[in-house]
């Protein structure tokens, strides 16, 4: 997983090869949960309408510091839209679906947290300035508690989708 | 319980920590370094001033060698051809790359980026491609503006694909002041539109959260309602 994201982010260095990147490094990380079960991934379809309800606030959490100073937002090109939604759903059924079932079932729950985020800090450390790398932990445990309590992907997933759309 | 309040700190954590940074560290998106105005926008935080940048550029049988001048920063690249210049009476052509202070802000026009003064001591003859970086934190530039003077005219030049994020490319077969931006009149509000979205776009999540998170609730008791019953 680190391999590819690393991957993705140096690829995306290249001129031209942005969306791509972004693209084809969604689908694999999308591809690591060949052959888990949805339910173990937190895929599960019940109770499903409080799921994505959740994930609108989780969307609301992650979007709140910037919304509240809107003077200082980037623009996402909109490019980049169709990139966002795959790398959003490939990082999350990677990290907080593959891994932390891989994990929680190694060491239970506190480690799936634990190593989901540390995992994740680390993925970014090539796309990110060091000074982005709190926030992208802070952003990776929110989500990975929530994995955690609820035992669910689905708010995660749509939560990170509209963040990255958003911003 | 104990689960619900380690979310609330999570969050919380998660406000303290976004907030100590610029917002917008993309998912993916490499965020591209801070761009160094020569008049920062409020939004830009700490600033540290511009590069210049200079290039002497060889004479090799007869004609002027390919190269390419570029800011120490690296906010502006210009890439000559062979031959770009014409080079009689020379032995060598020295470009320099000075950003310009103060800000010119002429009627009409929006510079997203600093304005940069290229010269050359001979000609230029053939088009030279210029590449310049922009902030992600103002509006995307639309166009590079090119003037033979700080009074203008500005003239609008012909921008080419966009090849990497946050960069805007021209050709130009003149030197002088460039910048790249856009009407005052056209995508001004660009930059502010946004502004305003995303706070409705989070207003609009948390009015989604209360009002499907009321029916859902309704439901909930309702099915638990009727399953005490039938236990009954």
């Amino acid at each position: 997983m680190l391999a590819l994201e690393w991957s993705r982010a140096l690829v995306s260095t290249i001129p031209g090869a942005v969306v791509p990147a972004l693209l084809i490094g969604g689908l694999g990380l999308g591809l690591v949960a060949w052959g888990w079960s949805p339910e173990r991934l937190g895929l599960g379809t019940s109770k499903l309408g409080w799921r994505v309800i959740g994930g609108f606030g989780l969307a609301a959490v992650l979007l709140l510091p910037a919304a509240a100073r809107a003077a200082a937002v980037p623009l996402l090109p909109g490019g980049l839209m169709a990139a966002a939604v795959a790398v959003s759903i490939g990082e999350e059924i990677a990290f907080r679906g593959t891994l932390f079932a891989a994990l929680e079932e190694l060491g239970g729950a506190p480690l799936a947290v634990i190593g989901t985020t540390l995992a994740w800090t680390a993925a970014h450390a090539l796309s990110h300035p060091a000074e982005f790398l709190p926030a992208v932990a802070a952003a990776g445990l929110l989500l990975a508690i929530w994995r955690m309590t609820f035992r669910d992907l689905v708010a995660p997933i749509v939560a990170h989708t509209i963040a990255d759309l958003a911003l | 319980m104990r689960r619900l309040w380690l979310l609330a700190v999570a969050a919380a954590a998660y406000i303290v920590a976004a907030w100590s940074v610029a917002p917008g560290f993309y998912d993916g998106f490499s965020p591209p370094q801070p761009y160094n105005f020569v008049c920062p926008p409020p939004q830009a935080g700490a600033n540290a001033q511009p590069s210049d940048g200079a290039l002497d550029i060889k004479i090799i049988n007869g004609s002027s060698d390919p190269n390419s001048a570029f800011t120490n920063d690296g906010q502006l690249v210009i890439g000559f051809l062979p031959a770009a210049f014409d080079i009689t009476g020379k032995t060598g052509v020295h470009v320099s790359i000075t950003p310009v202070t103060p800000c010119p802000n002429p009627p009409g026009l929006h510079f997203s980026t600093n304005t940069y003064h290229i010269t050359a001591d001979a000609p230029l003859v053939k088009s030279a491609n210029l590449v310049m970086r922009y902030s992600n934190l103002v509006a995307d530039p639309s166009y590079i503006y090119r003037a033979e003077s700080l009074e203008g005219p500005w003239t609008q030049l012909t921008v080419q694909q966009q090849a990497q994020l946050w960069t805007i490319s021209t050709s130009t077969n003149q030197l002088g002041y460039f910048a790249a931006g856009y009407p005052s009149n056209a995508i001004s509000t660009d930059g502010k539109s946004n502004q305003q979205i995303l706070p409705i776009v989070v207003a609009a999540l948390i009015v989604a959260v209360l009002l499907a998170g009321v029916p859902l609730t309704l439901l909930r008791r309702r099915q638990a309602r009727s399953g005490a019953d039938d236990e009954e």
